[in-house]
């Protein structure tokens, strides 16, 4: 580390005593100890993964010639190991993150391959959705008893998995979507996301949940369509506002953006939604639904929905209650607003233009927030919201293509003045 | 006791679990082939794969339909027991299907109905090695030319269980004639 080697120069010179000079060397030295200790961790989990991948590929292979009993010990050895080490890890290593997460990253593969193996020798039919709850469930524990924060990782890859497969990679027109297994699963594992909140607020393996646990919940909210399926759209409007308020929450506030897993899945939803939403096809087809109340009332879809927006509106409300109206992000109540816009849409084909007017404003606002923070990313992602609202309004008008090519040039203008008056306003002030 | 001893004490348990879910896999179905009963079923192979288990070939069998004797209609889904008789050639077919879990014998099949007086066989994996299952199938597929070859899945049934032991071509399984013609291919 250079300035190491610039430290003597400086004791020498009386520029820092010889006391500060210690702190500075120990920091360095510490800190240089926590990254070695990460890379253990990384390259041992790594390679356990590997490991266990690769024998779950040579098992793969079904080895006809074997006897059945070899097969069978070949079944049981790999997670023998697995248990050993980890119960190594668990009495000798408890401190050590490398030895805990490799040998439980080894023995989660280790257990899913004995099943893998077993149902193989005996032709076992299982389903695969079968062999993953069987997988899971058996390797959750570990979670909790060896603290290891990898087997969560796949734990929650898993499960996401499983309902996949389950739900869009399997194609049965019989049992439609099925993924109340997942959403047990899912509240398993949240014990631990708390855990690691409360613990750990500020590791890497919180960063890692923080995106792997929306994105998961994301993938999997459209199974719970039933007979309703329209409702599913509020469903994942209402999921974005709330994603997007955990994100401006104090927790996430002052983190990187690129951590803020919450604020970027919620806003970058929200929009891709609203952009979508402004084209007159969704509002035609929702005419047409004919949605008896009271058997929207006991679908799936809007128990889901209305959980989801009681638990935005409880966090927008604190998030706002003591703060002004202009404080509040344009992104915070969307979510609202759409519903009211989706109730209208029921009956009046004005819907159309309320959310045209509502991807506008955000878009607007989005802008004057950027130009209050004085931040070019954001003032560019409004200028983005409304190219992206224009763009869409090229393919479905009936309006003239001079209007439309005025229209292009107005928002190309934009984008220069804008972002010339923003980079002139931050010269002015250096 | 101690945290960590309670910890290591679940530990075990856990791990014990882990070893007791593909143990009674093993004996469950061991069982089956040591005392179940043996039936030769009817069937068509084709080929495709799991990705943890890898290659296996899926047997189609020619005779699930049954004749529904009670009054009652069988909905899709509904659990069945299934007993069969052999047919004048010693196949397995469906004698008869009851909703009752029958006392007085281990030899019936439990399953689910599929429709329409249709049974499923749940023993319709066969598993073989990655280069094998591919060839199993064309070698079917040349059989099935030959009118007088009959494919057939050697399966134990005890209990309500049922494991696949092997499919057979004119009584020779069809490992043995995959790996029969790979020597002549490997020959030429």
């Amino acid at each position: 580390m250079s300035i190491l080697k610039n430290i003597a120069e400086l004791v020498r010179e009386n520029v820092i005593s010889q006391e500060t000079a210690d702190k500075i060397k120990n920091y360095y030295n510490t800190s240089e100890k926590q990254t070695t200790n990460k890379l253990f961790v990384v390259f041992g989990v790594l390679g356990a993964t590997l490991v266990g991948l690769g024998l779950i590929l040579i098992i793969a292979h079904n080895w006809d010639d074997l006897s059945r009993v070899t097969k069978t010990i070949f079944a049981f050895i790999p997670l023998l190991i697995g248990q050993i080490m980890s119960g190594y890890s668990l009495i000798k290593k408890p401190k050590s993150a490398a030895w805990i997460e490799s040998s439980a990253a080894f023995l989660f593969f280790a257990i899913g391959l004995s099943i893998a193996l077993v149902g193989q020798i005996y032709n076992i039919p299982g389903s695969f959705n079968t062999f993953m709850v069987a997988w899971m469930l058996l390797s959750i524990p570990l979670v909790y008893i060896l603290k290891s924060q990898v087997v969560s990782v796949f734990y929650i890859v898993g499960i996401t998995y499983y309902a996949v497969d389950l739900n869009y990679l399997t194609f049965s027109r019989f049992n439609k979507s099925n993924s109340i297994i997942y959403w047990l699963l899912l509240v398993l594992i949240l014990p631990n996301y708390y855990l690691l909140y409360k613990n750990k607020p500020k590791s890497n393996f919180m960063v890692l949940h923080n995106w792997l646990l929306p994105i998961s919940i994301i993938i999997t909210l459209a199974t719970l369509m039933k007979d309703h399926a329209i409702l599913i759209f509020v469903a994942y409007f209402s999921l974005y506002g709330l994603f997007y308020l955990i994100g401006s929450s104090d927790f996430f506030k002052h983190q990187k953006l690129r951590n803020n897993s919450y604020k970027i899945l919620g806003s970058l939803g929200t929009v891709i939604l609203l952009i979508a939403f402004s084209f007159n096809g969704f509002w035609k087809e929702l005419q047409k639904e004919n949605l008896i109340f009271s058997e929207v009332l006991k679908s799936p879809e809007f128990l889901v929905t209305t959980l989801i927006t009681l638990l935005g509106i409880v966090l927008l409300y604190f998030q706002v209650k003591n703060k002004s109206i202009k404080e509040i992000k344009p992104i915070a109540p969307t979510f609202l607003l759409f519903i009211l816009i989706f109730i209208i849409g029921l009956k009046f084909a004005i819907a159309v233009i309320l959310i045209n007017i509502l991807v506008f404003s955000v878009g607007l606002l989005t802008i004057k927030e950027g130009a209050k923070q004085n931040h070019l990313g954001i003032l560019n992602y409004g200028l983005l919201i409304i190219t992206a609202m224009i763009v869409s309004r090229f393919f479905d008008t009936k309006l003239s293509f001079v209007f439309r090519g005025i229209l292009f040039i107005l928002v190309g203008v934009g984008f220069f003045i804008t972002n010339y008056w923003m980079l002139k306003k931050r010269k002015v002030n250096e | 006791m101690n945290k960590k001893k309670i910890l290591l004490l679940l530990f075990i348990l856990v791990a014990l679990a882990q070893l007791f879910v593909p143990a009674k896999m093993i004996l469950d179905r061991e069982d089956v082939l040591a005392t179940g009963k043996e039936y030769k079923f009817n069937v068509e192979p084709v080929d495709p794969s799991d990705p943890f288990r890898g290659k296996y070939i899926t047997l189609r069998f020619k005779d699930t339909r049954f004749n529904n004797q009670t009054d009652q209609k069988w909905t899709r889904g509904e659990t069945a027991f299934v007993f069969f008789k052999l047919d004048a050639n010693g196949f397995a077919i469906i004698d008869s299907v009851s909703r009752e879990k029958p006392l007085n014998t281990t030899d019936y099949l439990k399953t689910k109905i599929r429709y329409n007086n249709k049974v499923k066989f749940l023993f319709d994996r066969f598993y073989m090695e990655e280069s094998k299952a591919y060839k199993a199938e064309m070698l079917y597929k040349e059989s099935r030319r030959d009118t007088s070859k009959v494919t057939y899945a050697l399966v134990n049934i005890k209990n309500g269980k049922a494991v696949l032991k092997n499919v057979l071509i004119n009584g020779v399984s069809i490992k043995e004639l995959v790996e029969k013609q790979q020597e002549i291919e490997f020959q030429k």
